[in-house]
């Protein structure tokens, strides 16, 4: 994992999205606010702004035409989008860490409504303790008993 | 029992949530010797798909990928890390017997209303919750033990009924110094703590 986004440069930032991490850097640190250039976007999170709205493969989001500079502002002469005041726009929730300006980002709101709204079974792939991935889609077909636990 | 069970198309995948990784579950799986998916999930991600707050949590997965029954609170058999003794919930384990012998038949499968109510339904405060807590596995991890803390209390806040991101944060820190909870016990019965465990709804077996 990086960790740049250390205190030692207030321009800094991690960006964790959809499970991944992303060294950035913003104009200025604010709570709540996460102003990305359109790279930095695009490479951290796969949003792009078009004028349709915010998209990412088959999703478009439009943005909310009354408020527009509160998602997309010129900031350094770079055009930035704010990743918090999207995140909220798309039920999306995040959290920050201040000190070391770590940002995570879950799931967008069409994602978590929809777990368990139908009896399938969520599908995840995890590693076994030599690190070799499994999915629980490969035992489809089988019964299976899935069981979490822990040790604490 | 996956040994007595796998030659009837039936499979054991068991998922070790433990955000300190494999020295903290490793023990286990080697006193157990498994032999089926034994896998690690550092960040909870299990959990969060299955809306689980405690751990142990069984599922049963029929051959379409359908969940069948929700949220066990139960192990079927549990071994004694120190012993190697194993302990077999026999009405647990014959319950699962007859779901592998009679498929949807069984009298312990659960119908779509059943797994939907013992699982419950994901809030914005729920995943909320999600957020802190894996900043804070994410923020333990990179060496910053404290901002840690902050963030899985900020999650205990938000769902004081979610007892993974409760365990796992004493687990990583120190219950009494960073938490304030003098002991484990008290802490069970906090009124905004309950349940500690959802209801074991297992019907009586039929009569013989």
């Amino acid at each position: 994992m990086a960790s740049q986004g250390s205190k030692d440069s207030p321009f800094a930032a991690t960006v964790l999205y959809r499970d991944r991490s992303t060294a950035v850097s913003i104009s200025e640190k604010r709570e709540d606010e996460l102003w990305l250039t359109m790279r930095d976007l695009e490479a951290t999170t796969g949003w792009e702004v078009k004028p349709e709205g915010v998209c990412r493969e088959s999703i478009c989001v439009p943005l909310p035409v009354d408020r527009q500079d509160r998602f997309v502002r010129e900031i350094d002469r770079s055009r930035r989008l704010n990743l918090a005041e999207f995140a909220r726009l798309i039920e999306q929730p995040y959290a920050h860490d201040e000190a070391h300006n770590v940002w995570y980002f879950g799931p967008a709101g069409w994602e978590w409504k929809e777990r368990l709204v139908s009896q399938q079974a969520p599908g995840f792939t995890l590693p076994d303790f030599e690190g070799r991935p499994h999915s629980l889609a490969d035992y489809m077909g089988k019964k299976i008993f899935l069981l979490a636990w822990a040790s604490w | 029992m996956r040994e007595e069970l796998k030659a009837r198309n039936f499979e054991v995948v068991t998922v070790a949530c433990e955000s300190k990784g494999t020295e903290a579950a490793l023990p286990f799986v080697q006193a157990a010797k498994q032999q089926h998916p034994s896998l690690l999930d550092e960040h909870h991600r299990m959990p969060e798909l299955y809306n689980t707050k405690n751990v142990p949590a069984a599922f049963w997965i029929d051959e379409e990928f359908r969940i069948v029954r929700a949220n066990d609170p139960i192990y079927a058999q549990r071994r004694n890390f120190q012993t190697g003794e194993a302990t077999t919930n026999e009405n647990y384990l014959n319950a699962l017997r007859d779901w592998v012998e009679n498929g949807p038949r069984s009298i312990y499968v659960q119908d779509s209303a059943g797994v939907r109510a013992s699982v419950g339904k994901q809030t914005w405060e729920d995943v909320q919750a999600m957020a802190h807590f894996r900043l804070g596995v994410h923020l333990h991890q990179l060496g910053h033990a404290q901002e840690a803390i902050t963030q899985f209390k900020k999650a205990h806040a938000l769902r004081p009924n979610n007892w993974n991101y409760k365990r796992q944060a004493w687990n990583l820190g120190d219950l009494e110094k960073d938490y304030g909870v003098k002991n484990f016990m008290d802490a069970m019965k906090e009124p905004d703590s309950q349940p500690f465990y959802p209801p074991l709804q297992l019907p009586d077996p039929p009569a013989r």
